[in-house]
């Protein structure tokens, strides 16, 4: 398989494009984020439902399409440009650990109500005071066993967790750590949307109390590990379409904004920094291209090119942010430019499911470095 | 089996034959003297001899008059082998398609087969001691005669001089119209006696390139290339292939400076354990790959259709930039023994001390940067406050 775009992907690329640009426009994302609920309700239904973007790459098997990673990546590009707030995120990683094990039952019963869009699922691994985001020994424990296993502990930075119908959990268990089902009304459980730095995406602390769940069968860790890959290829694709966005709005504005009797983007000191925000842009999308290949059809290599990918388009996507208000002056630094939400979104992030370090390291580990 | 692949099929059997096998391990040939020059040309011949030099140029002028298709599946043949044909890079890939494009049928007759079969060697004088990225602000003059013109000047950065029979000069033939328009291209005989090639040497002791000096070097009327005032038009073409002879280069050696060298160097001097070493390391690998899929991104658009445009330039900056990246690393990596220096760590020291030297050949990161904002980003152009106005009214370096 190549690592341009085949005909298909594009025409799923433009089709996403003009949705954001009809249905989730940036004022209407400034609505939607400056409401009380984490998304709009009626666009995440029409990209889960008539986009099919949920289920993208959900087996057939499952209800899902059984698209390519690929696929994936260029629809995330065009919701990542238009900072379009939404859980799929959320779910492709639910719906990939859940893939990665063996417990056949939850799959048949989650993974087609997970791939029409109808269930927001979570995961929940992060912990306090633990500075990696997948914990090796997490300090949430299960207890009891069979048909009474309850949790007891807390997670944090739950992407989407105040939303989600049900939750994986990773928890310490007897057997070590696992990941166990939660169910999002259960007793318990006590969900607290966070106000974090980036109005575009829903985190939330999870308190679990004698909180009843369901153990997943399967190995744990692997599933976590494919878990890590897909967050990187998901988020790098959303960066990388967000760093195109930057780019695309600072260059704009360097030809219409005159000063000196020129446009700006005559001068060296702003072209400059444009050619190296391209730079950094084609680069990272590169990477990416050649992460989604990986994943589709050489997966030994996944981590190391996934891991790869996200440490250039999260460094790179706050750096192309950053620029972007610098060049466009004050009114970059107004709230009523759009600027301010992408590099809030860049600074939120960049640490996201693993900060810029862990990425590397990561990726060293994958290298045998 | 299309006439394509047998061609292919023919051009493996010949090579496999004919040419040792790409050696990966092997030094970059600074100078150009590792093969001798009597080798080159006869391999040149034996080249040309078997069907392989020229192969799109049409057969009136020595060429094979195949297509792109055989001329793609030449290249990507011959990249598993050692090509000696170091000596005629510069004349097949500039001067030759420039003549081939713009020369009068008298000088495609006479120049071009010496070319193909390895009897004439060619350079090209562009640059200029006070004319590198504003090429077109030179200096070297072409007067006229009665039967000709006169040339004086210097030209610098010309590789393969030494070795040449004829030059691709561009000389300043009228200081009255602005500096575009004043420009003249010639061919010039490199064997007159007021040409005299000295060795360039550069920061690492090499001398891959030499200045070459001009003093009333006479050429008739038919040495002019294209027409008389409309040599930055010819540069410009030249300048074309020469993109073009860079964008298709042969595979790469080992690099001193990449992942694999550096994990190694790490490794022997007990690093690779250091975290900040290890990322280091980490993001040398992720910023190389991703140069390497930027360049297949782009390779793939070409073969389908999709013109590369300025994006060449990208590639280029951010190639210039890794060598300038890999080369502090390395520097960490060896501390304090870098100033020691010694055998074993040549390679890698000579490495740190030309990486500087990606960021100037070829056109520097600014310039590289200024086409990516203006062709590739549509930003408004520079200014040219010179544009407009007659050269001998400019401020020049001298």
């Amino acid at each position: 398989m190549s690592l341009i775009f085949t005909d298909d992907q594009k025409s799923l690329a433009q089709t996403v494009k003009r949705f954001v640009a009809d249905r989730s426009p940036m004022p209407r994302v400034r609505e939607v984020i400056g409401g009380e609920h984490a998304y709009d309700a009626e666009v995440w239904s029409r990209l889960a439902g008539d986009l099919g973007l949920a289920g993208l790459i959900i087996p057939e098997e499952y209800g899902g399409a059984g698209a390519t990673h690929a696929d994936l990546s260029a629809a995330l590009r065009e919701l990542g440009a238009g900072l379009v707030p939404s859980p799929l995120l959320a779910c492709v990683l639910t719906a990939g650990a859940l893939l990665a094990l063996d417990d056949e039952p939850a799959k048949h019963d989650l993974l087609p109500r997970l791939a029409e869009g109808g269930l927001v699922g979570a995961l929940a691994v992060s912990e306090p005071g633990e500075r990696h985001w997948i914990p090796g020994t997490p300090a949430t424990t299960a207890t009891g066993s069979g048909d009474a296993v309850t949790l007891s502990g807390t997670k944090i930075a739950v992407l989407n967790g105040a939303e989600a119908g049900v939750l994986l959990v990773q928890a310490t268990g007897p057997g070590g750590a696992a990941l166990y089902l939660v169910e999002g009304d259960a007793a318990g459980l006590t969900v607290s949307r966070d106000a974090g730095v980036d109005p575009t995406r829903s985190t939330a602390t999870v308190t679990f109390d004698g909180t009843p769940a369901r153990p997943l069968a399967g190995d744990a860790a692997a599933a976590l590990d494919r878990v890590a890959d897909l967050a990187n290829l998901a988020i790098a694709a959303e960066q990388s379409g967000a760093m195109l966005a930057c780019l695309t709005m600072t260059t704009e504005y360097a030809k219409v904004r005159y000063t000196f009797g020129q446009p700006i983007g005559a001068y060296q000191g702003v072209k400059h920094k444009l050619a190296d925000m391209y730079n950094r842009w084609a680069l990272s999308d590169a990477a990416l291209r050649e992460a989604t290949r990986a994943a589709d059809e050489e997966p030994a290599k996944l981590g190391a090119a996934a891991a790869a990918a996200r440490a250039l388009t999260s460094s790179g996507y706050l750096t192309s942010a950053k620029e972007t208000m610098l060049l466009h002056g004050g009114i970059g630094f107004t709230w009523e430019h759009d600027a301010h939400f992408y590099y809030k979104n860049a600074i939120a992030g960049n640490v996201l499911a693993g900060d810029g370090d862990y990425q590397l390291d990561r990726l060293a580990d994958k290298l045998g470095v | 089996m299309t006439s394509t692949d047998e061609f292919r099929a023919r051009a493996r059997a010949w090579l496999e034959q004919n040419a040792k096998p790409f050696d990966e391990a092997a030094d970059y040939d600074l100078e150009g003297t590792a093969v001798p020059l009597e080798e080159s040309k006869r391999f040149q011949k034996a080249l040309w001899e078997a069907g392989f030099a020229g192969i799109t140029w049409p057969e009136e002028y020595g060429g094979q008059g195949l297509g792109p298709a055989e001329l793609i599946a030449f290249s990507e043949e011959a990249a598993d082998f050692e090509l000696p044909t170091g000596p005629f890079t510069i004349g097949l890939g500039m001067p030759g398609p420039t003549i081939l494009e713009l020369g009068t049928e008298e000088q495609k007759k006479r120049y071009l087969p010496p070319l193909l079969k390895g009897e004439e060697i060619w350079c090209q004088l562009f640059s200029e001691p006070s004319a590198g990225s504003d090429v077109a602000s030179l200096q070297t003059t072409a007067t006229r005669t009665e039967t000709g013109w006169i040339i004086n000047g210097q030209k610098v950065w010309t590789s393969g001089a030494q070795h040449s029979d004829y030059g691709a000069i561009i000389a300043r033939t009228d200081p009255s119209v602005p500096k575009h328009s004043g420009i003249t291209m010639f061919i010039v005989d490199m064997s007159h006696p007021g040409v005299t090639v000295r060795p360039l040497v550069v920061a690492t002791g090499h001398a891959p390139f030499n200045e070459v000096f001009f003093d009333d070097v006479e050429v008739s009327d038919d040495a002019v290339i294209g027409r008389v005032g409309e040599g930055w038009a010819a540069a410009v073409v030249m300048l074309r292939h020469e993109r073009v002879t860079i964008g298709t280069g042969t595979r790469a050696r080992s690099n001193p400076l990449g992942f694999d060298s550096l994990l190694e160097l790490a490794r022997a001097r007990g690093l690779n354990d250091d975290p900040a070493v290890r990322r280091r390391l980490a993001l040398l690998y992720a910023r190389e790959s991703a140069l390497g899929a930027y360049g297949r991104v782009l390779h793939e658009e070409s073969m389908a259709g999709v013109p590369i445009g300025a994006r060449g330039s990208a590639a280029k900056l951010a190639g210039a930039e890794q060598a300038l990246w890999a080369a502090d690393l390395a520097q960490d990596l060896l501390g304090a023994d870098l100033a020691l220096g010694g055998a074993d760590l040549e390679r890698v020291v000579m490495a740190v001390v030309a990486a500087p030297g990606n960021a100037v050949a070829g056109g520097t990161n600014e310039i590289q940067r200024n086409i990516i904002g203006e062709r590739v980003l549509g930003l408004a152009k520079d200014p040219g406050v010179d544009r407009n106005t007659p050269y001998n009214k400019l401020k020049l370096s001298r």
